[in-house]
């Protein structure tokens, strides 16, 4: 067990931190308040920092992803704090400074909210280096059930209460499903811990095929999951739910969770193995098929439904299940061969996409954020609708160009990263021998471009409307949010430039085949540590380049 | 003078293929320079300058700035070219390349590698060629600066930043050590042209010239496109120093008489670069932009128009020469028309040139506006310039761009200081008597100079250039025709140059200033505003009629007049200041001294000890000095060439001199020639004819296409676009907003793909 809590450190860090911010949230003094946020950036950094120290353990199948994930928590985590900022307690302060009302610790969320959104993070960087599935399961929950509370209380209206409600009980029952498949996988392998359920499943398939029972409790695992990713046909919640919270957490749904979800499906799809001992060749009939036809769907119906929204927010939500669905191909296409550290390396592939997402989506939500307007009822109403950004650029060019970088970004246009990071996508689902799926994609992300385009010649090329709706909105007084924008555009157009794209996705080379199944299929050892070899390449993983140009 | 000619004589009548060992690119060795990277401040600096002018427009500079900098980048390069000069003088016959930084360098395939690095190539032809590039060019900023400063401000940055963007791009194409390089140069060129040409932007024949230029180059550029794909192909390289060599083999059978035997993809290359040459070189047919090109300021037309771009044509000839010798367009034996018909690429390029230059010449006879004179001489001497290099000899072709580029670039620098002095007035019949007016003395001398330059007077540098070219043409037993042609071209050239001497420069002092009187008068006003909103100076004149128009009007004048009236009365010419007489000073002098280059031998130092050189590896004397009339060609050149200009100077003096008491009447008024005059003085049709037999097919082509675009394409394209958005139509209602449905839907999604899982079990 000691040899977990060495590779934990981060997480513990974190979660020091966290008690820390949820005391000092309370203190009646605003100055020791207002603590929280530094403080959280303080843990979020030294976390990072713990996380390249220290030599991170995961499952042996996929050795690098631990650090990997947990530096693109910490990474991602610092942007979404500071679009958090000024988010919780807004009135309630105004009115405790205005002297309407007198300050009781019980009234303030502060504490809580920067505590939740913590906890979530330690919940993601836990999924990253989970080894066992009631650790996976319970590091899901951990990163869910604070969201659910975020979401409640992100604003005062009564559309973020709905949205929280409805968040949880369909979060609930998307858990409720995996945990199912957790329970199966159990009665199908007999063991709970992750590089023996690979080993159960090899064993398997040598003597005649997978159990039933552990396919099906895989289908569910997977299937549950996909509340997690917002693929279909768990997705129904998030437009609704992305559209009733505010931005800054709108912006964190998009990407912890999501983050979460992916980790755990990719730590799942490795147990079960890409057909042949070399993690070359396709997925095991029926999880691939259905892989297919999840990643089809979810592509698809995002990508249709997110032409016709009018409102951003809806967009992007719709945008972030189609990004699901380009995601599983690669994932469905598997890390082709051992060691394969080129671009034709799905699971890397989905990595570097996970950064070059989150990243594109603070930028676009940041934008979104900053923009308010005073509300008949004396609250604010954030800006939403294409109306409200419209001819953004004669307004505030600065904001114009983050969400035009974020658009792009998203939509993967060239010079940008998002287009080093969907290539992976396109090229190892070509190399899997997914024809048809790749091509699937590029008609889907064809259909994106659409909206994407749209949300550019709109804040850029329109002018506004003379009723005056665009020019109502003014920027918030959270220059955070602002910067948050601009340092998310800044990696969208910079962290291409910089050669270090290639050390980046050598970075993101999570699954070292060929360090537990040797290619000769010989009985591999009952219980796989990981080699002297492979806690070398941890140390000397490059990834410490890939996150500080988030930060 | 009595012993400087025979030394001439004995010089030049050396036999010319006396020549033994190796030539061409085998005969020079590599060496390094002392500090190889300053090679690259020839093109950077102009870059900077560039920078500076955009930098200095983003500012909002309103002063002469920009054309200061420019000067000094400029000077600054052609200093660099000197020492580069005195380098490669040193080394002798000798290349060297210089690489920058590695542009495109990549395996195609195992062992296989496409290589096209920012890395210049530096030989003598290399060094004479940037010489005047970068030497002309500072003189010409220097004059320019004085010339468009009625147009200080944003104008005033555009015009410095494509002029120095064209150097840069000028020494690329002359400098790059591969063809893609050059390539880029030479669209560099071309952009920076047409940015210039079309510098008058609110003026619709300018932004038409500017369009013309673009387009007919785009059909020679296309021919360059190819040519180095079909090098890359044959050749596997596009680097000079790794190409020349791999030319040599195909040489060898070309200049034993079997040509045939070059395989047709060698061949082609130098056919499709001779369609490159000639449309950026002004050739028939492609040569119909250059006169037009005359819409841009004149410092412009002198430069790029006269002077450098243009030869970038005759230059590609030369550094390629080895591809020329080899290059042919062969008739397959079994085609049903003249089957097995070859001809050499080099026969292509002598008589485009012979035939452009006689056609140029007899337009240019007929012209009334000085500067459209100017153009077609340009258009006249070039087509000298392409028989010089396609009877093999670069040095004949080289020598004359030289000196051209120096006399040439006097001649319109002067035009264009009596434009800029009398009002935009270009037109022959209204000027008269210029020299002797005040202050105007240092531009006629210079005109004189340029003008017996090109009429070929004895001693010139013209003089010696043409009868290089006369005395090839007339020695090589295959190409008599071209030597007549030639020979009476000269008397024409002669003829026409000194009419617009004689016309504007002599005889009764008598002016009427042109249709930018008025703007001038404002501009010299300080009335800074007007102009500097819209950038430009001439451009909202340009609504009283095109210059170009008074050409055609014929019997015009009285009428007119009297409505202009008003504003001629207060019109004074003003003379040139000291900017524009230095600079036309400097250039009269150096075309003067442009002819110490022949007795020296220095331009066929330089071209011989160079790549250009032709390569003639059978040894044989192709080049056997023949004799004319029992004298050597060379020698009898000088007699025949001298009298022929100087039939051509005498008939002008009587023509336009003798007793010609207006600016607009003269002797020659008496003359008619009927058709002839009237189709030279239309330009023969050749627009025209283009447009009937090109520009209408195609138009009624793209309208027809265009029609088939809106109807089909678009219509598909808009299906294509409703299937998403109808997709999503029929999925929305899934997207309800009750929690019940979204957990049913759920629940049935599950259930949906466990069947989907079942059955791919099954």
């Amino acid at each position: 067990m000691l040899d977990k809590i060495s590779s934990l450190w981060p997480e513990i860090c974190l979660f020091s931190v966290t008690c820390v911010v949820m005391l000092v949230g309370l203190s009646s003094s605003l100055r020791v308040r207002k603590l929280c946020s530094p403080l959280a950036a303080l843990g979020l950094l030294t976390a990072g920092f713990l996380v390249v120290t220290t030599e991170a353990s995961g499952t042996s199948l996929l050795p690098n992803m631990p650090s990997y994930g947990k530096l693109l928590t910490c990474g991602v985590g610092l942007l979404l704090l500071l679009l958090l900022s000024g988010l919780p307690d807004r009135r309630y302060e105004a009115m405790v400074a205005t002297g309407r009302t007198r300050f009781s610790a019980l009234r303030t969320v502060r504490a809580e909210y920067y505590a939740f959104f913590l906890f979530s993070l330690t919940g993601l960087m836990l999924c990253a280096g989970a080894t066992n599935l009631i650790w996976l399961f319970l590091a899901l929950e951990l990163t869910s059930l604070p969201t659910y509370v975020m979401v409640a209380l992100s604003s005062q209206r009564e559309r973020s209460l709905e949205a929280g409600v409805k968040y949880f009980f369909l979060g609930a029952m998307g858990a409720a499903v995996f945990l199912f498949g957790f329970a199966l996988i159990y009665g199908g392998t007999g063991t709970v811990d992750i590089d023996q359920i690979a080993y159960a499943i090899r064993g398997q398939a040598q003597d005649g095929g997978i159990n039933t029972i552990t396919l099906a409790g895989m289908l569910l695992a997977l299937l549950g999951l996909c509340f997690k990713i917002a693929a279909v046909p768990m997705h129904f919640y998030t437009p609704d739910v992305y559209q009733g919270a505010a931005s800054p957490v709108t912006a964190m749904l998009a990407f912890v969770p999501k983050a979460a979800g992916f980790f755990a499906i990719t730590l799942l799809l490795a147990a079960l193995g890409w057909g042949d001992l070399t993690g070359h060749g396709a997925l095991p009939s029926p999880i691939g098929e259905v892989l297919t036809v999840i990643a089809v769907l979810t592509m698809t119906i995002g990508n249709v439904l997110a032409v016709l929204q009018t409102s951003v927010k809806r967009v992007l939500a719709y945008s972030s299940i189609a990004h699901s669905g380009y995601m599983l191909v690669a994932l469905v296409a598997g890390p082709g061969g051992s060691g394969n550290d080129s671009i034709t390396n799905g699971v890397a592939a989905v990595m570097l996409y996970l950064l070059a997402y989150g990243v594109a989506n603070v930028a676009a939500f940041s934008v979104l954020s900053t923009l308010e307007r005073a509300a008949p009822d004396g609250t604010t109403d954030e800006s939403d609708d294409f109306a409200d950004i419209r001819g953004l650029r004669k307004r505030a060019p600065g904001l114009a160009w983050v969400m035009v970088l974020a658009a792009l970004g998203l939509m993967g246009f060239p010079p940008l990263l998002g287009f080093f990071a969907k290539l992976p996508l396109f090229a190892s689902g070509l190399a899997g021998g997914h024809v048809l799926l790749v091509v699937i994609l590029a008609l889907n992300s064809a259909i994106a471009a659409f909206y994407y385009l749209r949300l550019v010649s709109v804040t850029l090329l329109e002018s506004p409307d003379g009723a005056g709706r665009a020019e109502s909105f003014a920027m918030t007084p959270f220059a955070n949010r602002t910067l948050a924008g601009y340092i998310a555009a800044t990696v969208i157009v910079g962290a291409p430039l910089v050669p270090l794209i290639d050390e980046a996705y050598d970075a993101t080379r999570v699954a070292q085949w060929g360090g537990v199944y040797n290619a000769a299929g010989a009985a591999p050892s009952p219980r796989p540590r990981p080699t002297p070899g492979v806690g070398e390449q941890t140390v000397e993983e490059p990834e410490a380049e890939v996150v500080p140009s988030v930060r | 003078m009595t012993d400087f000619l025979p030394t001439l004589l004995t010089l030049a009548s050396e036999p010319v293929a006396a020549q033994v060992g190796p030539v061409g690119f085998a005969a020079l060795k590599e060496v390094s320079l002392s500090a190889p990277l300053a090679a690259w401040l020839i093109p950077g600096l102009p870059m900077l300058g560039a920078v500076l002018a955009v930098l200095m427009a983003i500012g909002g500079v309103k002063s002469k700035l920009p054309a200061w900098t420019t000067v000094l980048c400029l000077a600054g390069s052609f200093a660099v070219t000197l020492w580069l000069y005195l380098q490669m003088r040193d080394a002798g016959a000798a290349y060297t390349t210089v690489k920058l930084f590695d542009w495109i360098s990549f395996d195609y395939l195992p062992g296989k590698a496409f290589v096209a690095n920012f890395s210049l190539y530096i030989d003598q032809l290399t060094c004479l060629w940037m010489l005047f590039v970068t030497g002309l060019a500072a003189c010409i900023a220097l004059y320019a600066s004085e010339y468009m400063s009625h147009d200080v401000g944003p104008g005033y940055c555009r015009f410095f930043f494509a002029f120095c963007l064209f150097v840069f791009s000028m020494a690329c194409l002359v400098m790059g050590d591969n063809l893609l390089l050059l390539y880029l140069g030479w669209e560099g060129v071309g952009l920076c042209s047409y940015l210039l040409i079309g510098y008058f932007y609110a003026k619709p024949s300018a932004v038409a010239a500017a369009k013309k230029a673009f387009i007919i180059n785009r059909i020679g550029d296309l021919g360059l496109a190819l040519g180095i794909m079909l090098t890359f192909v044959h050749f596997g390289t596009i680097q000079f120093a790794e190409l020349l060599p791999k030319v040599e083999q195909y040489v060898a059978l070309a200049t034993s008489g079997n040509l045939a035997a070059v395989p047709a993809s060698v061949q082609w290359i130098a056919v499709l670069f001779t369609l490159a040459a000639f449309g950026k070189s002004a050739q028939l047919p492609l040569y119909v932009w250059l006169p037009d090109a005359m819409e841009g300021p004149t410092p412009v037309s002198a430069l790029i128009h006269a002077a450098t771009m243009v030869t970038a044509g005759v230059y590609l000839v030369a550094r390629t020469m080895p591809l020329f010798q080899c290059g042919a367009v062969t008739v397959p034996p079994d085609a049903w028309v003249l089957p097995g018909l070859v001809v050499p690429a080099l026969d292509i390029v002598v008589w485009g040139g012979a035939l452009t230059a006689l056609l140029a010449a007899t337009i240019g006879m007929a012209q009334f506006d000085i500067k459209r004179i100017m153009a077609y001489s340009t258009v006249s001497q070039l087509g000298f310039m392409f028989v010089g290099v396609g009877l093999a000899s670069s040095y004949a072709g080289a020598f004359h761009v030289f000196t051209h580029a120096f006399f040439k670039a006097t001649l319109f620098l002067s035009c264009g200081a009596v434009m800029h002095g009398f009002g935009g007035q270009l037109d022959l019949r209204k000027l008269s008597g210029v020299m002797w007016m005040k202050g105007w003395l240092v531009v006629g001398l210079a005109m004189l100079v340029g003008c017996l330059n090109l009429a070929g007077f004895p001693f010139t540098a013209g003089f010696f250039s043409k009868d290089v070219i006369l005395a090839e043409a007339f020695s090589n037993p295959h190409q008599r025709v071209v030597a007549w042609i030639l020979l009476v071209t000269a008397g024409l050239t002669a003829y026409y140059t000194f009419r617009v001497f004689f016309r504007v420069f002599l005889g009764p002092k008598s002016f009427e200033p042109g249709d930018e009187a008025h703007g001038h008068n404002d501009a010299h006003g300080h009335d800074d505003r007007a102009h500097d909103g819209a950038g430009h100076g001439h451009g909202a004149k340009g609504e009283h009629g095109a210059k170009g128009e008074h050409g055609a009007k014929g019997e015009h004048g009285v009428g007119e007049k009297g409505a202009h009236g008003a504003h001629d009365q207060a019109f004074q010419p003003h003379a040139p200041g000291w900017a524009i007489n230095l600079v036309l000073a400097v250039l009269a002098i150096g075309s003067l001294v442009a002819a110490y280059a022949y007795p020296t031998k220095w331009v066929k130092g330089l071209v011989e000890k160079s790549s250009a050189a032709a390569v003639d590896l059978t040894g044989s004397a192709a080049h056997a000095p023949a004799t004319l009339l029992g004298m050597d060609p060379h020698e009898i050149m000088y007699y025949v060439s001298a009298g022929v200009g100087a039939v051509g100077i005498l008939v002008a003096f009587f023509l336009h001199y003798l007793g010609r008491k207006t600016a607009a009447t003269s002797r020659a008024d008496a003359i008619k020639l009927g058709a002839l005059q009237r189709g030279a003085q239309h330009k023969w049709y050749v627009d025209e004819f283009y447009d009937a037999t090109v520009r209408v097919p195609l138009k009624v082509l793209a309208h027809v296409l265009h029609f088939l675009d809106k109807v089909l394409v678009d219509g598909l394209v808009n299906l294509a676009g409703l299937l998403p958005r109808g997709l999503g139509m029929s999925l929305r209602p899934s997207q309800g907003g009750e929690l019940h449905g979204y957990a049913l839907a759920m629940a049935c999604g599950i259930a949906v793909l466990a069947l989907v899982a079942l059955f791919s079990l099954v």
